[in-house]
């Protein structure tokens, strides 16, 4: 028998004992209600489901088919996701039930397990329903095959095949299916992707406008103005956003807090927005909390006298020291309550922590997190730990606060109320699209938030632009699979065909006070790892440039043969105190766009003027300095030999651009269409390559006996905070490699799979690692498995994508885990890939003559 | 304006290390009644409270009631610079941003002094209820610090189990269990090391080891401790000095942890 420590109470005796008694009570009463809850969601579902067919019915009499069907369509995928959403509640029910059973071995136990049956028997009822769905789909879609008005139609066929989609996803396509409607349907699905996101935020203006010009505000804020905000009230955003997974449902959320924050306590905006996207700083800064589980845990047991033991036990068991934290805690009754935590505290306290260094930091930091633990309030342990651990897993995305931000600011305005509802949706569109391309230009919250506050969204755009000495993100370029497919996508546009060259990303940034900066892709301050450039960089500049952004490549280079030499050169050198005495790997500069000169911001010019600039302001220097070499012509034969002659120079292939108009301006953080990139080795398998994250190993057999035979990978779910199995890898290491690899990641081994790692039945490799090392991959093309889960949920509901044929090519260190390609991407290349395929079985284009 | 002489030093660095473990900043409450101490540690799992009475300096001045924020364990620093011997004084100014010791030795006419820097500590004064307990131990501060080393070496909590025979101490852990039990006795030869048990009721409670071994350090100041307990109230350790007190608090260990 073990004991748990209580706090300090000077109470009645009587009410020690029946808080305690409470306590229990309402957590049992709790699970029982939401199992209550998800019961009637389902009926509610199931209610409604029926009456859409009902409706659906009806509609199907009107004359108007084409109308009728449009909204036959929409209906179903109403009643679709509806169903989704009830499995996936049931789903959580369950487990929660599962869990409350496993923990709770009291008399409630039977209960839940009839609870359980019975939710399980609603949802066969509701699968049941949902054959008939598919069913009805399907004769819609029979109809809507036949001719119609044509721009109509093709609205329904797209909408219709995602649907169409749907129901094969849910393992029902015997009937044969139109492939060529499917692939027509998967072609506009990365479209849809795109204005979704515009769409939804439409909505949520829409809806917002709505309320504001109908209803009176209602203030839900639980705070005095001018008083800090309670950390409990962002907790409990969190709360309501974490019990969610929709984007519209999450903005709102955090819209209505900011909103509250903006009009009580607007000194607070920043740190809430930085607690929010559990940062301390803007990144180049690189202040990090630097806290692990273990410290965590050792804060956990000496605040709440459990033992070490059992928190590492639960923590095995349930994976998330935010649970544990709140458990440990939550029956505890307690008189001589700590004063209530406010986010200014909070957010101080984990400044500190993060600041704190050197002899017994390790000590003080476990005392302040215990301090702030001890102050914690029902729910908010739970969001502490995951701040403190740098993970809050939520479902929270940065953009999302960068949308709410711009919309609370509008809608907190004094006089918004007397807004037409249409002026509202488009000032709340504006708001949030100058907030965005504001932050991708300057992404920096220190000077954004107190912009907003002072000046409202004009006052941010006159006040916050592309500064030298602030990293943007660079833009990203698409990868293709063959050259035809950039004359397909640059038709009729002026485009050019640069040197890709393989090294690392460098944004050197000059301020007008002469200081000198160089920023790597990730915006981590890179100015110690290249003083041999910083002090040469003079010499590339004319008299005039005073002040600028370039962005460029950084390759490594040998002087004697005056050639490239590969990334893995490079990545030899040292990365930090670098002395230049000491500097054997030389780098060689190539500049390929100019985002600032001078005092202006070029970011919306095209690149024709950029590159002039560039060109005119900036002088080439032998073996130092050049500018990526480039090439305008548009015939394919050039932009093969081009192609061919960037290989022979040691690049990876090439950069292919938009030259003109408004489509050529640069787009910062974006993986535009407009940035295509082509490398020699795409032209046959899958295009790119992929950057995954180890997060497993094999014990190696025979040869490689001693160290590692083969490692589990995984993608990253940037949306949902999680790594995604995707494929067992065990070619492509050369014998050093695997040694290699063998010492550095038995250093990350850690006991069980994380949490936030999303694994088929069959992936258990013999060790598990943290989530460090990012590897790139190629492979021979990606595939669905029920066995991998990486974008589990995309292409199919419960099964994920695989690689097949997967070799490794070499570490990327310069990319975090975060970094690694991400589920989304995935999907896309597998679409990509069946799309290709469906073309070419159709002999529709695609010429195969440079099959390398 | 406080001053406050101290005649024997050696006091006030026992007070120090009895409570310097639990504490890193505290409020020393200058009053005309004396200096008092009250404070929570960090996991406000025990309390501490102090009381130095007037009569026990001689002279004793306290115009206006002062509150000092001292680190105690620069405190304890500072304290380590006097001498067993010495006598203590203890000056602060009614601003109260620094507090002067001065430590004076009869014998060999040495005077040094310290200026310790103060802090401002926000705390709150917690009113702890007067409490009837069910059962008070008192018992030799020696057995009660030996007691509570040995079992800690089985287990992180004990036991107490309070009856009219006896009071016993039993701990269980990985390695095994143990238990001390001291008897109710009478034994007026050695009045020192009596175990004397008021009881109203039968009590048994457990306590983490950890925080008793820490009130422990409190051994010096007095050869008598009491134990005031209730069931589900916090268990009160006292040392009483001549002109004081030191008071400990500990919340007891509730429910089961699977």
């Amino acid at each position: 028998m073990s004991l748990r420590q209580s706090r300090l109470t000077f109470g009645p005796k009587s009410a020690l004992v029946a808080s305690n008694v409470k306590s229990d009570k309402g957590t049992a009463g709790n699970t029982k209600d939401s199992d209550e809850q998800a019961t009637s969601s389902n009926s509610t579902a199931e209610a409604t489901i029926e009456t859409k067919i009902e409706n659906v019915k009806d509609v199907a009499m009107d004359e108007d088919v084409d109308r009728a069907l449009k909204r036959q369509v929409k209906v179903y995928m109403l009643t679709y996701s509806a169903f989704q959403r009830t499995v996936t509640e049931n789903f959580k029910t369950k487990k929660r039930s599962r869990r409350v059973i496993a923990s709770d071995d009291e008399e409630d136990t039977e209960e839940m397990t009839v609870e359980v049956v019975k939710v399980k028997e609603q949802s066969s009822t509701l699968e049941h329903k949902a054959e008939d769905l598919t069913a009805t789909t399907k004769r819609l879609k029979l109809d809507a095959a036949s001719p119609k008005k044509p721009s109509a139609q093709s609205i329904v066929v797209k909408e219709l095949m995602i649907v169409a989609k749907e129901a094969e996803l849910e393992g029902d396509t015997k009937e044969s299916t139109d492939e060529v409607a499917i692939a027509e349907a998967e072609d506009r699905a990365e479209e849809i992707e795109q204005e979704k996101e515009a769409v939804e935020i439409k909505q949520v203006a829409a809806k917002w406008a709505d309320m504001f010009s109908k209803s009176s505000n209602e203030e839900i804020a639980s705070w005095k103005k001018g008083e800090p905000v309670p950390y409990a009230a962002l907790c409990q955003t969190f709360e309501q956003i974490e019990d969610t997974t929709k984007r519209l449902q999450i903005l709102d959320f955090l819209v209505k807090f900011l909103i509250s924050v903006i009009k009580l306590s607007p000194e607070s905006l920043l740190t809430v927005i930085y607690l929010s996207i559990n940062k301390l700083c803007p990144e180049y800064e690189g202040l990090e909390l630097g806290i692990g589980e273990s410290l965590l845990m050792k804060a956990i047991a000496e605040s709440t006298g459990r033992e070490m033991k059992k928190i590492k036990a639960d923590y095995a068991e349930i994976g998330d020291l935010g649970m544990i934290a709140m458990n440990s805690r939550s029956n505890q009754p307690t008189m001589f309550k700590p004063k209530a935590l406010t986010i200014p505290h909070v957010f101080k306290t984990l400044k500190d922590i993060a600041a704190l260094s050197g002899n017994s930091s390790q000590k003080q930091k476990v005392d302040k997190i215990k301090l702030l633990l001890v102050s914690c309030r029902n729910k908010e342990a739970k969001y502490l730990m995951r701040s403190l651990e740098g993970k809050l897993r939520i479902g929270l995305a940065e953009r999302t606060v960068v949308v709410a931000l711009a919309q609370a600011i509008v809608l907190s305005r004094p006089n918004i109320k007397k807004l037409s509802k249409e002026k509202l949706v488009a000032e709340l569109e504006e708001a949030a699209s100058v907030v965005k391309s504001v932050y991708s230009e300057l992404p920096c919250y220190d000077l954004i938030v107190p912009a907003l506050l002072e000046g409202d969204i004009e006052g941010l755009k006159k006040a916050c632009k592309l500064t030298p000495g602030i990293p943007l993100k660079p833009m990203l370029a698409h990868p293709t699979k063959a050259l035809t497919d950039i004359l397909d996508r640059f038709e009729n546009v002026a485009f050019t065909c640069e040197y890709k060259y393989d090294g690392e990303r460098a944004q050197i940034h000059k301020m007008a006070d002469g200081s000198m900066k160089i920023y790597s892709r990730n915006s981590e301050d890179m100015s110690n790892k290249y003083p041999d450039v910083m002090d040469r960089l003079d010499k590339f500049t004319k008299t005039e440039t005073k002040s600028f952004v370039l962005d460029c490549e950084a390759v490594a280079w040998d002087r004697e043969q005056k050639c490239i030499l590969p990334f893995q050169v490079l990545s030899t050198r040292k990365r930090k105190d670098v002395k230049e005495e000491d500097i054997k790997v030389q780098v060689f500069i190539f500049a390929f766009d100019l985002l600032y000169f001078n005092g202006e911001s070029l970011l919306r010019e095209p690149l024709s003027r950029r590159r002039e600039l560039l060109f005119s302001h900036f002088n080439e220097v032998e073996g130092e300095f050049a500018f990526a070499k480039n090439m305008n012509s548009t015939q394919i034969e050039d932009i093969q030999t081009f192609l061919d002659q960037s290989v022979a120079d040691n690049c990876e292939g090439l950069m292919v651009k938009t030259l003109d108009g408004n489509e050529a301006t640069y787009e910062p953080s974006k993986r535009s269409r407009n940035w295509l990139k082509v490398k020699k080795d795409y032209l046959s398998g899958v295009g790119d390559s992929i950057d995954l994250v180890v997060i497993g190993a094999y014990a190696g057999r025979g040869k490689r006996t001693g160290v590692y035979g083969g490692y589990l990978l995984a993608c990253y779910d940037p949306e949902r905070e999680e790594y995604q199995s995707i494929c067992k890898i065990g070619t492509g290491f050369s014998e050093q490699n695997l040694e290699d690899h063998y010492k550095e990641l038995k250093e990350h081994v850690v006991p069980e799979p994380k949490s936030y790692y999303i694994l088929g039945e069959g992936n258990k490799p013999d060790v598990w690692f943290a989530p460090v090392k990012v590897w790139e991959i190629k492979c021979a093309d990606l595939s669905v498995s029920p066995v991998y889960k990486a974008a589990v949920g995309i292409v199919d509901s419960t099964k994920g994508i695989s690689l097949r044929f997967p070799r490794f090519i070499r570490i990327r260190d310069d990319k975090a885990p975060e970094n690694a390609t991400s589920s989304e991407q995935i999907a896309e290349m597998y679409s990509d890939q069946k799309l290709n395929t469906v073309k070419n079985d159709a002999g529709l284009g695609v010429d195969m003559d440079f099959d390398y | 304006m406080l001053e406050a002489r101290l005649q024997t030093g050696a006091l006030l660095k026992k007070v120090l290390e009895a409570i310097k473990e639990l504490i890193s900043d505290a409020n020393f409450d200058c009053s005309d009644n004396g200096i008092a101490l009250q404070a929570m540690d960090n996991s406000h799992v025990a309390l501490v409270a102090l009381l130095l009475r007037h009569d026990g300096f001689e002279p004793y001045r306290c115009d206006r009631s002062l509150a000092l924020g001292v680190n105690l364990t620069s405190l304890s620093k500072v304290l380590r610079c006097a001498g067993n011997e010495d006598i203590i004084t203890l000056k602060a100014d009614d601003t109260a941003d620094v507090l002067s010791l001065t430590f004076e030795n009869t014998d060999n006419d040495r005077i040094s002094e310290y200026e310790l820097k103060l802090m401002d500590i926000d705390s709150e004064h917690l009113g702890i209820p007067d409490t009837s307990y069910d059962a008070v131990v008192q018992m030799s501060s020696a057995e009660f610090l030996r007691i509570c080393r040995d079992l800690q070496v089985l287990s992180d909590s004990v036991q107490i189990d309070v009856t009219k025979e006896g009071v016993k101490f039993a701990a269980k852990g990985e390695l095994g269990s143990g238990a001390v039990t001291l008897k109710q006795s009478g034994n007026v030869d050695k009045e020192e090391e009596a175990t004397l048990i008021e009881l109203q009721q039968n009590v048994s409670l457990n306590f983490s080891l950890k925080y008793l071994v820490n009130f422990t350090k409190a051994t010096p100041l007095s050869s008598r401790v009491s134990l005031s307990m209730s069931s589900e109230v916090p268990l009160l350790v006292e040392y009483k000095m001549e002109a004081g007190y030191i008071r400990y608090y500990l919340a007891p260990k509730i429910g089961e942890d699977n």
